[in-house]
């Protein structure tokens, strides 16, 4: 057999085996989707909100969390890393206004949001602590809908469902896909204890677990991942509750969608870096989620592969059929050509994008509390699903070479 | 609620593993359908070349005109061209087994034999053109596979428009030594290359009109 072809095999291996974990876990929890847990006490709970140059915004933020039903939310430390424009000044008014608002600001700016974060949690005292990014708007029953979980003495992290802010253009519509699926996907990874992240724009912790993981990774360009990973490794659960839902504003250009996913990336990179020894130890984040964040590169690197070396073959040897043929004066395309005999390859090509597009509606019909509701157009779906996704892996690439160049820029 | 679903990994990979391993056999079974298509082709034109042999050995003092010879070996290679069009579908599908493969090369040595065998009522006849086109099969390179395409294009553009002309393409590279004696024969060098009724060899095509001006 040829290399290409065990190359393939392997690739389309892997991709149905997570397919089927994601079918499967589906199928088995279907009931226990949009579950919520109602808490066996009130949990004393502050909000760490760090905030950099967020004036337009931070207000919302404030006043979704004050408007929030959650009796046991106790404070809401708003930390400004030394913004430049005046929002200092707007989060102090809130303070003067709210007894539950607190008004902090870092000596000197921390240049990345895990040093606001960490620096708001030397004041939290509550058994909970959450954190949100200053441009997020929790629904009001949010917090409420999350808090039950930690009934369970082993769940460290809760971590809530995002919504993209009303989203107008065609970058915004897509990304609104991508976060839906996102988060149903994490839905399901949570059913088996494997959830990687806690999202920024909202995720609680237990404030014991917090501690004893020592906050937010001040080196990692995504706290967040990094802080999951260090909670499953201390043997904590993480946990999401679908519908909790958050709404946040994503990136509106494509230059700034392209920072942000190198950001994430290296972030991630960083983050297997430092948990690399920990593979086959440590539970689930040995056993599963560090393999599925290498695999799932792998998958990606390989599709890459496949389709840029498929494509430029097929174009290479048409240009030069092409022009051979003009000078022949024969006839570029015959009856011939588009003869087709589909392979093996062929069919599990076929049979792993249609159960890949099926999972992608499934996952959009979860959009809604409860009942389906797919809410895009085929069109969108069909630029996330054909060209949006094949973003990924040159993203993954240039991440890698930014890495390795030592890029640490927030 | 939070029940452990740590079973769904070895369920998955039970599901996986049955879904790659019917998808193998499927292939398997479809490659194996194909292989035996045109085993079943190949031995009819096994057949039909061993007559054609026959009846150009018993020619010679025979009442058999050169147009019965020449019709037979016409059929004949029109029939193993359009075999080899569909070997050449197939194999471009095949990737678990090697059967087909096998199967190209004895038809290599199938139009070898109809090449000898042409060459023989060649001499006697003279009333068709004879084009062997030598080609490379194993070439990865892909200036010399667009190249081969276009040649191929070029001698079916001509065998239409000569309803007298054998054409039998034989892959050079299938390491049969009856062929490469018979390339020795007529000095072929490099590949693709036409030998047009065992007199030119032709390295370089430009157009049909090359072939009609060396064809009788």
């Amino acid at each position: 057999m040829e290399f290409l072809t065990i190359l393939y095999f392997t690739y389309t291996f892997i991709a149905f085996y997570f397919l089927f974990i994601y079918i499967l876990t589906y199928i088995q929890n279907k009931k226990h989707i949009y579950e919520i847990i109602k808490p066996n006490k009130i949990r004393s709970l502050s909000i760490v909100v760090p905030c950099y140059n967020e004036a337009e915004s931070i207000g919302k933020n404030i006043e979704a969390f004050l408007a929030s039903n959650y009796e046991g939310l106790k404070q809401l430390i708003i930390v400004d890393d030394c913004s430049t424009d005046n929002s200092y000044e707007i989060i102090k008014e809130y303070a003067r206004k709210y007894s539950k608002v607190i008004a902090l600001q870092t000596p000197k700016n921390t240049g990345r949001a895990a040093g606001a974060k960490n620096f708001g949690a030397k004041y939290v005292k509550t058994e909970l602590i959450g954190f949100s990014d200053a441009d997020s708007i929790p629904k009001k029953d949010a917090i409420s809908k999350m808090v039950g979980f930690f009934n369970d003495e082993k769940v460290g992290a809760i971590t809530s469902r995002v919504f993209v802010e009303n989203p107008k253009n065609f970058l915004e519509r897509i990304q609104s896909i991508e976060y839906k699926i996102m988060a149903f996907t994490r839905k399901l990874l949570g059913f088996l204890d494997s959830i990687y992240v806690t999202n920024g724009p909202l995720s609680i912790y237990r404030k014991k677990a917090y501690d004893e993981v020592g906050g937010f990774d001040m080196k990692n360009m995504t706290e967040d991942i990094e802080i999951t990973w260090h909670f499953v490794s201390k043997g904590w659960k993480v946990k999401m509750s679908i519908p909790a839902r958050v709404y946040s504003v994503v990136p509106k250009t494509v230059k700034s969608w392209f920072h942000q996913r190198i950001r994430w990336n290296v972030g991630g990179i960083q983050t297997v870096a430092k948990y690399k020894k920990k593979i086959a130890q440590c539970g689930m984040l040995g056993y599963f989620i560090i393999p599925f964040f290498v695999l799932s590169w792998f998958i990606g690197l390989t599709g890459l592969f496949f389709l840029t070396y498929r494509i430029s073959k097929y174009l290479i040897t048409k240009y030069l059929v092409t022009k051979y043929s003009i000078v022949a004066q024969v006839a570029v395309l015959e009856l011939n050509d588009f003869s087709f005999s589909p392979s093996i390859l062929f069919f599990f090509g076929i049979l792993l994008f249609t159960l890949g597009f099926a999972y992608t509606f499934v996952a959009l019909g979860h959009s809604k509390e409860k009942g389906w509701l797919i809410g895009h157009s085929l069109y969108d779906i069909f630029i996330y699903s054909f060209f949006y996704l094949l973003m990924y892996p040159p993203l993954l690439i240039i991440s890698f070479y930014k890495y390795f160049r030592g890029y640490n820029t927030w | 609620m939070l029940k452990s679903n740590k079973h769904i990994f070895w369920e998955a990979l039970i599901i996986t593993i049955v879904i790659f391993l019917m998808g193998l056999f499927l292939g398997m079974m479809i490659e194996a359908g194909h292989s035996n298509e045109i085993n079943n082709f190949y031995l009819a034109s096994e057949a039909n070349l061993i007559d054609g042999m026959a009846l150009s050995q018993i020619s010679g003092g025979s009442h058999i005109s050169c147009e019965t010879i020449k019709q037979k070996n016409i059929d004949f290679a029109n029939k193993v061209y359009e075999e080899a069009k569909l070997l050449e579908k197939y194999e471009s599908s095949q990737k678990l087994t090697e059967n087909l493969k096998i199967i190209h090369k004895k038809y290599d040595l199938l139009r070898t034999l109809a090449w000898i065998s042409n060459s023989n009522s060649l001499e006697q006849c003279q009333n068709y053109d004879l084009v062997i086109y030598l080609y490379e099969y194993n070439s990865e390179n892909i200036t010399k596979k667009a190249i081969q395409n276009v040649w191929s294009k070029i001698l079916l553009d001509v065998k239409e428009e000569n309803e007298d002309m054998i054409l039998i393409p034989i892959a050079s590279d299938q390491d049969i030594t009856s062929l490469e004696v018979l390339m020795e024969k007529y000095g072929v060098s490099s590949f693709p290359a036409l030998v047009i009724n065992n007199q030119e060899v032709i390295y370089s095509l430009e157009g049909s009109d090359q072939i009609k001006s060396l064809l009788n």
